[in-house]
């Protein structure tokens, strides 16, 4: 049996599934300054009466690295930073400790000029004086060479409590976001520490044996041991989680859109061919680009909460939320009180919706009816507006050979699914402003949990090798090693998933090579003067996001058990 | 975070699939090492600075810049439509004001694609920069453009489409002929009867460096794009005048050419040649782009970059300055040409080579001296490979009487010519005469 816990901003939800039958499910309140608290209390309601040492695995979604940052609840973090010509690292300042040491890479990976280590030496001392303990080190073109970020990790030695090295992190090229993910790396370290800390020991309060896996934000898993070195992973795993809720109940081949209609905000979410496409190079967080791969996820200030007003006699819905609407109580008209007047929804005291719009409406010279129709309009258009902006973005995404070019399918979704408390409301209005068929499964109000807990491991790495220079590079296994000149791309191809299955096979996880999908493979003929002097080859292997089994939509569904 | 002061669309197409041969400088590890650069600068992640895909560029695009011979099939593959469609791409995105400026990094290149094309000639098939010209025309109207050519190699291509067009200014900048490929691109060489002036070549000494190259743009480029007021300004952003490039002779660097970028102030950019694909491309297509965005470039050199080994040499820069001292002239009080005339008709007879595809065209164009307008001209071209054929060419403002013999030409019926093209700027008709 498998756990799914999804700790959101509002509530924590969670699930127990057996194989494809969901066994118990429940909803809790989020205690953001004790996270066991609502774990412990999401444990108590769905192992009651359940045999705890049957359960393998459970699978955690989490805010703790998002809430650390939001709060300030970071520690300082010694930035060693190596940048060289170009764009000036200056850029990319992030924190109180950034400091640059002089030295360079070029896009070889050829050293032009040494890592001034006298400067490095003054740099370290003065960052321990002032009780820096965690660092990160980031050199410009360290995935094409790591000597620059490994001389100063050995010369921070125990000095470090932490040390996050930008090689490891991502192989990807993008020198500020390599940056900026190993700066918050570091910065939320100890967070991670101490709650898988005491996550362990509350596990062990349950009898709880299961292995216990962190959900990252690209719709995957990672070991909690992994984790502990690469906590960034587990930033805004919330959408990831929802999304591959709707691949754990819906059946999903064709090109779909989903969303997720919540109090505040609305995501969208795209599947190309049944997949949920992700970033293209990572999500931000705070504001600084990362190299976080992350599932592609739209968010618009557009939910049931979303205030209604009136603005130069245009009738307005959102972003602004001003607490809950007015048939559940609220100050405020809301698009559900909206929904409720149209007598599209039935929700709470529909009498105060009615009452709160018309009084709104009457200060305008309007009707109560007509200013719920234009509300609801004005939701619609700005979903359907943002949906067809993303299908615009993803299809004119930039693309490298003249094959993509002429083959590039378009695409272009047929359907959407809607999860999230006013998902059934939205279906016929969806449907009729987007000409899309419109779905909304069964178990929403738990998906993200049930995603959580069916969802597997992902990984990915990226592999270039140069037969000129006889050397093959894989930054984030840290493995950096000669090659023989009769290197080539079918011998990197089988190199790739080779290494990407014995990494994961060490973190404890097995997928069968058939598993590896490669998603870039390409050769290219180095030539010096007019001879062929190597071959420059790049590949990247990924283990894609995807659910380990599907729902039994027939299953009877099983009463979410709430301590609200 | 970085903030482009100007905003910047650029089109990377770097064509990874494609190559003339597989060790030819024009091959698909061409921008590699400049997509690395890019990549890990972040340049896209500037707030103002996006990536954006081709288009393609059909046989109507083509056939408004080119008499393709025997066909435009025959003459570009779907590399030098997409490469075209990036430069199309790039104007589109300043025209339609969704970026302020633009560059298409794209592959093959094409300023040595003439007027009339049999072939690849200097790497070149079609001129994207001309289809692209033609595009803009077609689609927003009459314009004054000025192409402002830096590649290191004589824009001999370009200058002939426009050689009788006084819409669009062409000034090449590239090292002096008798030194390099195509050995054309003399001051003497300035535009055809009806467009004097508009043509301006300045040849520069080998080895000349920054310093050369800056002082040519103040002095002799800046003021005539003054003078000439362009509503739009192209440059044709070769890259084989880097020191480091291995078929050519100069010492331009990176810092030079986001310089003269930032002084020139193009409104689009467009790849042509550039062969030093690890040493310089990657630092000078970096430059140009922070340039045209308005971001500081101060920090951007190559590696091996030594501003003593590049400093100008007196020598060379004594004679650069003699050599823009009388250039200017040549736009505002440009001498009468020679022009070679029969009857009411400017003649101009001349043999290309195709130096890549071997194919040596023979060719005869005729320019009606009309006084109603620019006059229709008829170009008769052969080559080695290929039977006569004709183009007919009717300018944007031709008059009634040259629209009637241009179509009578057309549509002739027992001429003896393989394949007749029509390029009618006119009623905007581009088409091949039907075969019998």
């Amino acid at each position: 049996m498998r756990i799914g816990i999804d700790i959101g901003g509002t509530h924590t939800d969670g699930v127990l599934i057996d194989g494809t039958r969901l066994v118990a499910a429940a909803k809790t309140p989020t205690n953001h300054d004790h996270l066991l608290e609502s774990i412990s209390q999401i444990l108590h309601l769905i192992l009651a009466g359940q045999d705890p040492t049957g359960i393998s695995t459970l699978n955690l979604s989490t805010t703790l690295t998002t809430n650390a940052i939001i709060t300030g609840t970071t520690d300082p973090v010694g930035m060693l930073v190596v940048g060289g010509p170009g764009i000036a690292p200056e850029n990319y300042r992030i924190g109180n400790h950034f400091n640059l040491i002089p030295g360079s890479l070029d896009h070889l990976g050829t050293e032009t000029a040494r890592l001034d280590t006298d400067r490095l030496e003054q740099v370290i001392t003065g960052c321990c004086d002032q009780g820096v303990k965690h660092f990160a080190v980031v050199a410009k073109f360290s995935p094409r060479n790591p000597i620059h970020e490994n001389q100063m990790a050995e010369q921070l030695g125990n000095r470090a409590d932490f040390v996050s090295t930008g090689h490891l992190i991502s192989g990807q090229l993008n020198f500020g976001r390599r940056i900026h993910t190993a700066y918050y790396n570091s910065a939320v370290a100890r967070s991670f520490r101490n709650f898988s800390t005491a996550l362990t020991a509350s596990l062990r309060g349950f009898a709880l044996k299961a292995e216990v896996n962190i959900l990252k934000a690209d719709g995957g898993t990672m070991p909690l041991a992994r984790a502990l070195e690469a906590p960034v992973q587990s930033i805004f795993s919330g959408p990831a989680a929802s999304v591959m809720g709707i691949l754990a109940t819906t059946p999903v081949s064709a090109d779909v859109l989903m969303l997720d209609i919540g109090g505040t905000t609305t995501d969208i979410a795209l599947f190309a061919a049944g997949q949920p496409l992700l970033e293209r190079e990572g999500i931000a967080i705070d504001g600084h680009p990362t190299l976080v791969r992350a599932i592609h996820v739209e968010s618009i200030g557009i939910g049931g909460d979303s205030l209604i007003y009136i603005n130069d006699s245009n009738v307005q819905t959102g972003p602004q939320r001003l607490g809950p609407c007015l048939a559940k109580g609220g100050t405020a008209p809301t698009l559900m009180d909206a929904l409720n007047v149209l007598g599209l929804a039935n929700f709470g005291e529909v009498g105060q919706s009615r009452d709160g719009l018309e009084t709104l409406a009457a200060l305008h010279g309007r009707k109560g009816r007509q200013l719920a129709k234009e509300a609801v309009e004005t939701a619609v258009n700005t979903i359907s507006t943002k949906i067809e902006e993303l299908i615009a973005l993803v299809n004119s995404k930039p693309v490298y050979t003249i094959a993509e070019i002429l083959e590039d399918r378009e695409i272009n979704p047929k359907k959407i699914i809607v999860i999230g408390g006013p998902a059934a409301v939205f279906k016929e209005l969806l449907a009729s402003r987007l000409g899309m068929e419109v779905k909304v499964p069964p178990l929403h109000g738990v998906a993200n949990a049930i995603g959580a807990a069916l969802t597997r491991s992902t990984s990915h790495l990226i592999l270039t090798a140069d037969t000129t220079k006889g050397k093959l590079s894989v930054p984030m296994l840290g493995i950096f090693r000669p090659i023989p000149r009769s290197f080539n791309l079918e011998t990197a191809v089988e190199e790739a998933k080779t290494l990407l299955i014995a990494d994961l096979e060490q973190a404890g996880i097995s997928i069968p090579a058939s598993e590896i999908q490669i998603t870039q493979a390409d050769t290219f003929n180095m030539v010096e003067g007019s001879y062929t002097s190597g071959k420059n080859i790049r590949v990247v292997a990924q283990v894609q996001p995807a659910v380990v089994a599907r729902l039994d939509e027939n299953a009877a569904l099983v009463a979410i058990a709430a301590r609200l | 975070m970085l903030k482009a002061k100007s905003s910047l669309g650029v089109i990377f197409f770097p064509a990874y699939d494609w190559a003339i041969s597989p060790t030819h400088p024009e091959r698909e590890e061409r921008l590699l090492y400049t997509q690395d650069q890019f990549r890990e600068e972040g340049l896209f992640d500037i707030e103002g600075i996006s990536e954006h895909r081709p288009l393609f560029a059909t046989d109507q695009d083509i056939m408004r810049a080119h008499f393709c011979f025997p066909s435009v099939d025959a003459i570009c593959t779907e590399s030098h439509r997409i490469s075209a469609g990036g430069a199309i791409q790039a104007a589109r995105l300043v025209l339609e004001q969704e970026t302020r400026r633009a560059f298409a990094l794209v592959r093959p290149p094409g300023h040595h694609a003439m007027k009339v094309v049999h072939g690849n000639r200097g790497f070149c098939n079609i001129n994207i920069e001309a289809v692209m010209v033609e595009w803009i025309r077609e689609h927003y109207g009459r314009k004054r453009i000025a192409i402002v050519d830096t590649d290191c190699h004589h824009g001999d291509g370009t200058q002939d489409i426009y050689w009788h067009d006084p819409d669009v200014l062409f000034i090449s900048i590239h090292q002096d002929g008798r030194t390099l490929y195509p050995g054309s691109g003399f001051p003497e060489e300035n535009g055809g009867p009806k467009a004097l002036g508009r043509t301006i070549n300045i040849p520069l000494p080998p080895r000349t460096s920054d310093q050369g190259y800056l002082y040519a743009l103040e002095e002799v480029v800046l003021p005539i794009l003054a003078a000439f007021k362009p509503d739009l300004v192209i440059n044709s952003a070769g890259q084989d005048n880097h020191y480091s490039d291995p078929i050519t002779n100069m010492k331009f660097s990176a810092q030079g050419y986001a310089q003269l970028n930032e002084r020139l102030k193009p409104d689009i950019a467009v790849l042509e040649g550039g062969y030093s694909i690890k040493g310089a491309l990657p630092y000078v297509n970096l430059g140009i782009c922070l340039a045209m965005a308005g971001c500081d470039y101060s920090a951007v050199r190559e590696p091996d970059f030594d501003p003593v080994a590049l400093r100008e040499e007196p020598d060379t820069m004594e004679y650069i300055k003699q050599l823009c001292g009388q250039l200017t002239d040549n736009y505002f009080r440009p001498k009468p040409g020679a022009f070679e005339k029969q009857g009411e008709y400017f003649i101009r007879e001349r043999k290309i080579y195709y130096d890549t595809d071997g194919i040596l065209e023979k060719q005869r164009e005729e320019l009606k001296d009309c006084d109603q307008c620019r006059g229709l001209r008829l170009i008769k071209s052969s080559s080695s490979h290929l039977l006569p054929c004709l183009g007919v060419e009717l300018p944007i403002d031709c008059c009634p009487a040259c629209e009637r013999e241009a179509y009578e030409q057309f549509n002739r019926k027992n001429d003896d010519y393989l394949v007749v093209q029509l390029l009618d700027q006119k009623n905007k008709q581009f088409r091949y005469r039907p075969k019998r």
